[in-house]
């Protein structure tokens, strides 16, 4: 059934809105050089618990940036009042920020007019998606979870955003952006089992396998689950789990910080740092990942390497750290494809079946750096931890909390899927294997 | 009515015209409850890195969060266009998307009463931060960093000054009319140093507190700035601790995480009611606890006080229009109470709510925060909790933090870390983790040091919620001692 809510969206920035704008700011300002950012956005979220409704949001709200320069002083304002009037008291401030800023010997002039992908990063069927289709899908996951007398908990949103860059150096970037999420906590009695999608179009979440997929997890732990000491397992880290772990490595790609001598990957820039059969690549045209045109500065997206064969190749700079050390500064990995040679399979299954004893991680939570020199992490595993023995699931068993670096776990890889889309509740998405990992340190155990 | 600002539409008896105008729209559409929240948020950052200014901002946030409650559940619309037009649309909007809340409903949402309230409040303030001049606040940050940086072995440097006003009109259909004008401070630096391939952070900062720039002119970050670089040498230079079991002193900074991790978190009932099972978690204090669970030893007294000046959640009234209060969550060890909101109060028999309903901004819905949990004071000295300690470690700052969905199983690191031997802090280690259980942990609490101890720090970004949300609250606390804590070390070695 389709709920009868009828919304009356909004028209956000359109593209010659945008280039008014801009224009009107390019045209006031009295810096040497400007920079303008826009987004302008409406969405929502249907949050639901307890197989009811517990939230049921909508926003709308635009925001607009102006970064004026005089020589290498500079200041940024922000609005989200978009009226003339205001936009110009924005860019003044602006400019007052920016004459009494000292100077930044780091500060770079904006990038001039560039040449961008033409990416299909925005999907008509999700930007006038609104209330009751997330509504309908809430309804469908929770339909099936009632039917097995389980308890459903999750969120279903969706979202349309304009973004828009200016400078007066002639650049000129405009995009709209769609997204829709699907999450699901699957409960039964003690146990939980979860499942999560993101895509461009509200299309792809596949509601309906993935509330499914939740109750089989959270059935399938349903049972007193056994404590098993703490110590070094064989595990099968679903690709949520894998997305957790390569997140923060990605996250420590920073280049200043490589340089500096502050960052985990210091010194290994062109040497292997993890399995010699994966590979991590940043493909922002791949259809299930959620690739931008461009970044926050009007640079273009690209496709790019940054794991070869267990090599790293490549380092996250900003323009400056890019030009003092002689670097194109273009390669970013906002869509991350890690993979490796000969997969087996596509599915999780395939890794159960040719497992002798292990611990099935369906995901992390709560992951944090310990030590960022070695990059140790720490998380809990959660929503479905399962022993398996002789190539199947036996039992469920406690959470554990893991003590590991990736950096070490990436090296211990003994087999792994094909990559399949992965999202979690503290990452972005990506496209990443399910993989068996040897002697993955789980460091204590808690009461569930 | 509110300051001047340089918008003449947001001057106060336009934003009552358009709160009327939403409310009666909504009333019109027959809602049993609705609010409207009207908010001018401003904030600056001054964020230095290597001694240089990296960045200067200032943002204007405006925008306004209709939220209705029709036939027992809620719907919520907001926008940051703030006009006659508009304001409708947004009101239609909140109406229809609470119809279809309530096509799901299973339990009919009822509000737990309140006084209705007419009431204006200011944070009192010495200096204005956003009078201040903005050559003052970078030359403090650049001879921060400088001070930082000339400490040998010392290789980045980092400091900051952060400061928010906020102008809220808060006006519901049960006549209560609130206007707040907020302002919150906080500044801090760090330093970084390398040594053999490692490297270590030690940070200072000031607490987030609501006052004005009198917070950083009363803080001496020259002196900060060359206690941190000096620490940080030391920290990076000092010994791995060797796993154990210790005696932990934790110092009132670094009990303040483990306080909102542990205590904050799974006190708010809205996760204990699983509201949050599908991200945050819910909470192992669940309601049948109440009165009975022994969450600590009978030194143990956590208090919420949401009245105490300076503190960032004592704002007057939460975002349901309830006035602010002090009750306690844990007391001589035993789970008493909750943070609770309108919604939640009434599932757990309370008659009223405790007023920790809070949203981060116009466009976010308000749900359940933490309160400002506090550890109370109890009658040692620092010496004395330090002089019974045989073989133990005093930790100071945040650093590493993990806990599991229903706050059991906890690890905390710190940002720094001294042996303590015969009752004497002797030097520096590094890589100190803790873990254990949350009520096995503050049963292991056998002092808490008295009141000239007690600090307060605060959180900006408890992250909570879909969509997430920041919460802000403070937490105060003197130095406590826990007994026989299960220790590791923070590095991964191939043959633990």
């Amino acid at each position: 059934m389709t709920s009868s809510i009828t919304p009356s969206w909004p028209k956000l920035t359109g593209r010659k809105e945008f280039e008014f704008l801009a224009d009107l700011v390019m045209s006031h300002s009295t810096g040497d050089h400007t920079f303008f950012s826009l987004r302008d956005s409406h969405g929502g979220t249907t949050r639901f618990a307890n197989n009811q409704i517990i939230q049921n949001v909508n926003q709308r709200r635009g925001t607009l940036s102006i970064t004026v320069a005089f020589g290498r002083q500079h200041g940024t304002a922000s609005t989200t009042d978009f009226t003339a009037g205001a936009v110009r008291e924005t860019l003044k401030q602006a400019e007052c920020i920016a004459r009494l800023s000292p100077e930044d010997p780091e500060y770079l002039s904006p990038v001039g007019p560039q040449t961008y992908l033409s990416l299909p990063t925005s999907r008509s069927e999700t930007s006038v998606a609104g209330p009751a289709r997330r509504l309908d899908y809430a309804r469908e996951a929770i339909g099936q979870c009632k039917m097995e007398n389980l308890n459903a908990a999750g969120t279903v949103s969706s979202s349309t955003a304009i973004v828009g860059l200016a400078a007066d150096t002639g650049l000129r970037a405009y995009e709209e952006r769609t997204e829709a999420r699907f999450s699901l906590t699957v409960q039964a009695g003690e146990a939980t089992g979860w499942s999560a999608a993101a895509h461009r179009s509200i299309d792809r979440l596949h509601v309906q396998e993935r509330t499914l997929a939740a109750i089989i997890k959270a059935k399938r732990g349903a049972d007193e689950p056994q404590e098993l000491p703490p110590g070094r397992y064989t595990v099968i880290l679903e690709p949520a789990a894998v997305a957790g772990l390569l997140s923060w490595m990605i996250w420590m790609l920073d280049a200043k910080s490589f340089y500096k001598g502050t960052s985990p990957f210091s010194g290994k820039l062109g040497s292997r740092i993890i399995d010699r059969r994966l590979s991590l690549l940043n493909q922002p045209a791949h259809a299930d990942l959620l690739g931008n045109g461009f970044t926050h500065e009007g640079l273009p997206v690209i496709e790019s390497g940054w794991i070869e064969s267990g090599v790293l190749t490549q380092l996250l700079h900003d323009r400056y750290t890019a030009r003092e050390h002689q670097v194109d500064p273009l390669a970013t990995l906002e869509s991350p494809h890690f993979s490796g040679e000969r997969p087996i399979g596509t599915r999780v299954d395939d890794l159960v079946r040719t497992t002798q004893r292990g611990i099935l991680v369906t995901n992390f939570w709560y992951i944090r750096p310990v030590n960022p020199s070695d990059l140790t992490l720490t998380g809990m595993t959660r929503d479905g931890t399962f022993l398996i023995e002789n190539g199947e699931i036996t039992s469920a068993v406690r959470n554990f909390r893991f003590h590991e670096s990736p950096l070490r776990a990436f090296n211990q890889v003994e087999a792994y899927t094909a990559p399949v889309e992965a999202v979690t509740s503290e990452t972005g998405k990506a496209l990443v294997p399910a993989m068996r990992i040897h002697d993955f340190h789980f460091s204590s155990v808690t009461k569930f | 009515m509110f300051p001047a600002t340089k918008d003449a539409a947001m001057s106060g008896s336009q934003w009552d015209e358009l709160a009327e105008l939403a409310l009666s729209r909504v009333r019109a559409a027959g809602v049993e409850y609705a609010d409207i929240r009207l908010l001018d948020t401003t904030t600056r950052t001054i964020s230095g890195e290597d001694r240089r200014i990296a960045h200067i901002r200032e943002s204007t946030d405006r925008g306004f969060g209709i939220r209705v409650l029709h036939r027992g559940a809620w719907g919520f619309a907001a926008s940051s266009i703030i006009s006659l037009e508009e304001i409708p649309r947004v009101a239609d909007l909140a109406v229809e998307i609470a119809k279809g809340s309530a096509s799901l409903a299973i339990t009919k949402v009822h509000l737990a009463p309140e006084p209705v309230h007419r009431d204006r409040i200011v944070t009192p303030c010495r200096v204005d931060p956003f009078a201040v001049p903005l050559e003052e606040q970078t030359a403090l940050l650049l001879s921060t960093m400088e001070m930082i940086q000339r400490h040998p072995g010392v290789v980045r440097s980092h400091a900051s000054l952060w400061a928010q006003r906020d102008r809220k009109l808060f006006v519901s259909t049960e006549g209560s009319h609130l206007e707040f004008d907020l302002l919150a401070m906080q500044g801090d630096g760090s330093a970084t140093a390398v040594q053999d391939g490692r490297f270590a952070t030690r940070s200072f900062n000031t607490p987030y507190l609501r006052t004005g720039y009198e917070l950083i002119r009363d803080t001496d970050f020259a002196r900060e700035g060359a206690r941190i670089a000096e620490q940080a040498v030391e920290k990076v230079q000092a010994p791995v601790i060797e796993a154990g079991r210790y005696d932990l002193v934790l110092d009132p900074e670094h009990l303040s995480l483990t306080m909102h991790e542990s205590c904050g978190h799974p006190s708010e009932l809205d996760r204990a009611l699983g509201y949050e099972a599908n991200y945050a978690g819910t909470s192992f204090l669940t309601p049948d606890k109440r009165g009975t669970y022994r969450y600590g030893s009978t030194h143990v007294n956590l208090v919420a006080d949401n009245t105490e000046p300076q503190t960032l959640a004592a704002t007057g009234y939460d975002d349901d229009g309830v006035s602010c209060q002090k009750w306690d969550i844990v007391r001589e060890g035993l789970f008493v109470g909750y943070c609770t909101n309108r919604e939640v109060a009434p599932r757990i028999n309370e008659e009223r709510s405790r007023g920790s309903n809070r949203a981060d901004s116009w466009g976010s819905v308000p749900m359940v925060r933490i309160a400002n949990i506090g550890l109370e004071p109890g009658t040692a000295s620092l010496d004395g909790l330090l002089s019974d300690v045989k073989r133990g470690i005093y930790i100071e700052g945040h650093g590493s933090y993990s806990i599991d969905q229903r706050r059991y199983n906890f690890q905390f690191g710190g940002d720094a870390f001294w042996l303590i031997e015969n009752g004497r802090r002797t030097h520096m280690v590094r890589d100190v983790i803790y873990h254990g259980i949350t009520p096995e942990f503050w049963g292991r609490c056998d002092g808490v040091a008295d009141r000239s101890h007690r600090r307060r720090y605060g959180f900006i970004s408890c992250g909570k919620g879909q969509p997430g949300q920041a919460g802000w609250m403070t937490h105060a606390a003197s130095h406590a001692r826990f007994r026989r804590v299960d220790v590791i070390a923070g590095e991964a070695k191939a043959n633990e």
